[in-house]
């Protein structure tokens, strides 16, 4: 799946195998002069492979910026982005579009899933758009574990926002992506359905191997994680190996100093 | 509230474009229909009103008998002068020009006052022996005109003798433009006495002058009286122009009927676009308005906000289109100021009624079609503004209502479209029309996303996911898909009913024109016998397109009687004749008998009758004519086997559809003059040409009109894809994030058009079809035989148009839509 789309990049050494996705000198600035927010001011960041990290911080510092970096999404005002072996910062715009199609999944916050599509084509959406069928065996799978099986002819507005959820987790791992990036997945839920999401996903980094990158404000979700990284005012502000709740509100209560 | 509502227009103007146009369009259209429409009836009111407007009275004659009342009222003190009409038809040689034209001669009035004619050079006749022509006669100034005056016919109809010449200097030329009676041959002017001489018939109608310093009304008041018990009408000079005027004009008024029916369409289409685009603005405003009531604006301030908004945007299009709609007019006013033109029209009659028309037309629309979007707009709870964005989408149904209505609204108007056609009644076939379309506008949201969504998935197939997705949108949101295919489903029907009316129509009038004019020019003897050559060398004149020479000899009938029996070739009779449908031709051993000579001989159709010559015998089977045939025609070959000095008579010609009508029949008129001087060129040329160039006027204009329908309904198309881009930002860049390429993104906008133009574009030539049949059929049923033509090639081309220009409707929103940035869109 992951094949060099890309020759090594020159002005730096390509990245360990062991890292899923990496930055290096990150950062994005809107507007100019006087106006400028630098909201990214030099991030490094690399994120290990077959691993859940999460990226915290307080508003305004940066997080989903660097996750839209990161993903392809956007491009940064300076730096390089590696996913794999290959340079993102490099890539045009329908380059990034298809490599996003095929290598990297996504769940946001909210407006995951076009109202118009039933959950089954809302999950194969991006297979569809990338012109190749799904693996069946693969697809019950994923769908037998996200709990999804009867709900498939079901449109958006007829699914609980938990189910939602469940419909763009399942979306992102179809492909089987090297990254899966979700921007505050459980934002929009109540403890319990945002448990039953965060549990997935990390069954599915355990079970079957993913990366995944995790945007979140709450320290019970981050707790989840292998590893967070914290970001403060555009740049990197540490990071927890095996966070707890505990450590995270600490962390984060540090920073605030 | 003022203040949200002038930063709305400020904010949205650049979506307002949209509704600025469609009024602009519509607007135009109807202040140009009305203002051509005037100017037309003051050209005619100058041209054919223009003898009558220095009269105080004009006496006609109710039963066509002459007036002979002149003396009676130049005895009546109040009237100053009298002039008598006197008119006749006269061949006329003009020197250096061979052949006998034809002139309508009639009198100029003694008393100055009394006189209308305007010169372009010399001076009036006043004297008999003079003359003043128009240009089309061909003389000039000084040519001394030979006049071929006939001899008089008494009322047994024995009348006999040859013509005596008499002559007429040409003292000046007058312009006649406008005149009813200009067609393809010229007309003249001479004094009453001259007038007499030449034989012109008494006068039907006088115009009468006041004495100076008496009221025109007591002149009419006094001829009325000395009048009363007369069979003639009295009317006053400016009462008589303006009847005149209308009885030139009554076939443009149909015109502005017509027109009109249209310039409603156009208003009709921009009133739903406009509704559409109000609703489409409204909706993407549900949060801002909802904003607006949470904190404490009433409903009633919101609506009047929105219906504030519609009002000045009327205006503001409504004097826009009012202004362009007199630079339409003023262009084709400048464009048909053609000698040609029936009316060529001068100056530009702007009445304030129609600048008033077109403003209040335009606003009220405006208002009326943003007050149903209003309304909803209302009903906006606060709460809306707290829901977020991505609520669920509303798949609306229509509802059994809806559909009950429309079926009881398209299935009678279907029915009453057939009785219609069926029986000729163009009333009832309108009533059903009308009908019909309104149950299908209801029905329409059921029918157009089934019909998208089943062109989405036949699309899908060559489009992929682009088309897919764009099939999704379209069938998503009924409403605004079914309002906008609507507007161009209006603009198509109509045109394709055009076309197809348009074909129909040219082809079943060819016939019935043909029919009635059989054959375009007769050239026939003077004095002199025709020399034999002259068929061979008419036929080899500039336009004609076939020639066919007819002899003449006089046998004895069966009822002992001479009778002249004429001799054509089959071939070339049939070539020369337009249309045989009325006009019977021999076929070998038969002859053509008029119907009053068959009653005469007693004979019936298949009898065979004789005429006989020198002892030998024309024996055929008796066709009987058609009842305008006055001649017994056999073959030449028979004619002469039995009289071989048969001699030529006349010689039949078709003028070739492509010439130029008035130039060949002038050179049919110098050819037969050098060759067979005396000879006289006749035929029904000029109103076939005339009929001709009327139906061809007619359909160019209403179909050039209805394109600007297809353009305001194209505008909605462009209106309704650029709001969906703005509706859809969120939704556009999920897709974005997800994989779907910038370019892709485009075709999904360019599907989304061209499935509701195409759909719109193929159900309305459908519709089309339907209409035009049943229209042409409704209108011309009665008259003759209908012959339905569809013109696939112009109907498919209108399809294509169609959908290429909503294809070319979304290339701007589709470029809006890719500059979406995926990011911009998550964040909402
Ligand atoms: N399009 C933009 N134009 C200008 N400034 C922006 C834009 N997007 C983000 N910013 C600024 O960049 C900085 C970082 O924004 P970002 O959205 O990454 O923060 P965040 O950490 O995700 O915050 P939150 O936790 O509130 O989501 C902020 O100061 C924000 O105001
Ligand atoms: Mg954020």
């Amino acid at each position: 799946m992951s094949v060099p789309l890309m020759t090594i990049p020159d002005e730096a050494p390509p990245p360990a195998r062991a890292t899923a996705v990496s930055a290096r000198g990150l950062r994005k600035t809107y507007g100019t002069g006087d106006t400028a927010v630098h909201a990214l001011d030099g991030v490094d960041v690399a994120v290990d492979r077959g691993a859940f990290t999460a990226i915290m911080g307080p508003s305004g510092s940066g997080k989903s910026t660097l996750m839209h970096c990161l993903a392809g999404l956007d491009t940064p005002s300076a730096g390089q982005v590696w996913l794999g072996d290959t340079e993102l910062t490099r890539l045009g715009d329908d380059q990034l579009t298809r490599l996003r199609r095929q290598r990297i999944g996504f769940v946001f916050q909210a407006f995951n899933l076009l109202p118009a599509l039933d959950a089954r084509a809302n999950i194969t959406l991006p297979m569809q758009l990338a012109g190749t069928r799904p693996d069946r065996v693969w697809l019950d799978d994923v769908l037998a574990r996200l709990g999804l099986s009867d709900r498939l002819r079901h449109r958006p507005h007829e699914l609980s926002g938990g189910q939602q959820q469940r419909v763009a987790i399942a979306r992102a791992l179809l492909p089987r992506p090297d990254v899966v990036f979700a921007d505050e997945p459980t934002g929009n839920l109540d403890s319990r359905a945002g448990a039953e999401v965060l549990g997935l996903l990390r069954s599915t980094v355990r079970e079957m191997g993913q990366t995944v990158v995790m945007v979140t404000h709450d320290p019970a979700a981050a707790a989840y994680a292998d590893r967070v990284v914290l970001l403060a005012d555009g740049r990197p502000a540490g990071e927890i190996q095996a966070p707890t709740a505990a450590s995270v509100i600490d962390a984060l209560h540090q920073l605030g100093d | 509230m003022r203040t949200v509502l002038l930063a709305n227009l400020r904010v949205h103007a650049a979506r307002l474009v949209a509704t600025v146009l469609a009024v602009v369009l519509a607007v135009g259209f109807v202040v140009a229909t009305l203002v051509l429409n005037e100017t037309s009836r003051a050209t005619a009111l100058a041209s054919a009103g223009a003898p009558y407007l220095p009269a105080a009275a004009v006496v006609t004659s109710l039963d066509g008998a002459p007036v002979g009342v002149g003396a009676l009222l130049a005895d009546i003190p109040s009237v100053g002068a009298v002039a008598p009409s006197w008119q006749t038809v006269l061949p006329i040689e003009v020197p250096e020009r061979a052949g006998v034209r034809t002139l309508l001669v009639g009198s100029v009035a003694e008393a100055p006052e009394l006189r209308w004619e305007q010169l372009a050079a010399g001076s009036l006749p006043d004297e008999p022996g003079e003359i003043a022509v128009d240009r089309r006669s061909g003389a000039a100034l000084g040519d001394v005109l030979t006049v071929l005056v006939p001899a008089p016919v008494d009322r047994t109809g024995g009348g006999s003798g040859e013509p005596t010449e008499s002559s007429a200097t040409v003292t000046g030329i007058v312009e006649f433009a406008g005149s009813p009676y200009a067609g393809l041959f010229g007309q003249a002017v001479v004094t009453p006495a001259q007038a007499q001489a030449w034989g012109a018939q008494e006068p039907s109608e006088l115009r009468v002058a006041a004495r100076p310093g008496v009221s025109p009304d007591t002149v009419l008041a006094d001829v009325s009286a000395a009048l009363s018990d007369r069979p003639v009408s009295v009317l006053s000079g400016a009462q008589q122009a303006r009847s005149a005027a209308d009885d030139l004009t009554r076939g443009h008024l149909q015109l502005t009927a017509v027109l009109l029916v249209f310039a409603t369409v156009a208003v009709l289409v921009a009133g739903l676009v406009i509704a559409n685009t109000f609703a489409v603005l409204l909706a993407q405003r549900t949060r801002e308005l909802a904003l607006l009531r949470a904190l404490g604006a009433t409903g009633a301030q919101v609506r009047r906000s929105v219906l504030g908004e519609a009002l000045l945007t009327g205006l503001v299009a409504s004097a826009l289109g009012t202004g362009a709609g007199i630079g339409l007019a003023a262009a084709v006013a400048a464009l048909s100021g053609g000698a040609e033109a029936t009316i060529p029209l001068v100056g530009l009659s702007v009445p304030p009624w129609a600048v008033g028309a077109g403003l209040l037309v335009g606003t009220l629309v405006t208002l009326l079609a943003a007050a149903v979007p209003a309304r909803v707009a209302t009903r906006t709870s606060p709460l809306a503004a707290a829901r977020p964005m991505d609520a669920a989408p509303l798949r609306s149904r229509p509802g059994a209502a809806r559909v009950v209505l429309g079926l009881t609204l398209l299935l009678p108007g279907l029915g009453l479209l057939w009785i219609g056609a069926d029986r000729a009644q163009v009333l009832v076939a309108v009533g059903g029309g009308v009908l019909a379309f309104l149950g299908v506008v209801l029905l329409a949201q059921l029918v157009i996303p089934v019909l998208v969504a089943g062109a989405g998935r036949l699309a899908s197939r060559i489009g992929g996911i682009p088309a897919q997705l764009a099939a999704g949108n379209a069938s998503r949101a009924p409403r605004r898909t079914a309002a906008t295919a609507l507007a161009l489903l209006v603009g198509v029907t109509l045109t394709a009913a055009m076309v197809v009316g348009a074909a129909t129509t040219r082809e079943s009038s060819t016939a019935a024109i043909a029919a009635a004019y059989p054959i375009d020019v007769v050239v026939t003897q003077g004095s002199d016998p025709l020399p034999r050559s002259l068929a061979g060398e008419l036929d080899a004149v500039t336009g004609v397109g076939a020639s066919a020479p007819v002899s003449v000899a006089e046998l004895v009938g069966p009822d002992g009687q001479p009778v002249q029996v004429f001799g054509i070739e089959p071939g070339a009779g049939g070539r020369a004749v337009r249309s045989e449908a009325s006009f019977r031709l021999p076929e070998p051993g038969r002859a053509v008998l008029p119907p009053w000579l068959a009653t005469a001989y007693g004979v019936a159709s298949g009898d065979a009758v004789s005429f006989t010559t020198g002892g030998r015998a024309l024996d055929a089977v008796v066709t009987i004519g058609d009842d305008d045939q006055s001649e017994v025609l056999v073959t030449a070959d028979q004619l002469t086997a039995t009289a071989p000095d048969a001699a030529p008579a006349a010689v039949w010609l078709r003028v070739a559809d492509d010439a130029d009508a008035s130039a060949t029949v002038e050179r049919i008129t110098q050819a037969s003059g050098t060759a067979a001087p005396g000879s006289a060129v006749t035929g029904m040329l000029a109103q076939r040409a005339q009929l001709d160039g009327l139906l061809n006027g007619l359909l160019l204009v209403v179909t050039g009109l209805l394109a600007i329908a297809v353009l305001i309904a194209l505008i909605g198309v462009g209106n309704t894809l650029a709001l969906s881009v703005v509706e859809r930002r969120q939704e556009n860049g999920l897709l974005r994030a997800l994989g779907l390429t910038r370019g892709q993104l485009r075709l999904v906008l360019a599907w989304e058009a061209a499935l509701i133009s195409g759909v719109a574009g193929v159900l309305g030539v459908a519709m089309g079809i339907g209409y035009g049949l049943t229209g042409v059929n409704s209108v011309l049923g009665g008259v003759g035989d209908v012959v339905p033509v569809i013109p696939w090639l112009q109907l498919v081309a209108i399809v294509v148009v169609a959908t290429g220009a909503g294809l070319l409707a979304s290339v701007l929103p589709a470029r809006r839509a890719a500059r979406t940035s995926p990011v911009a869109a998550i964040a909402g």
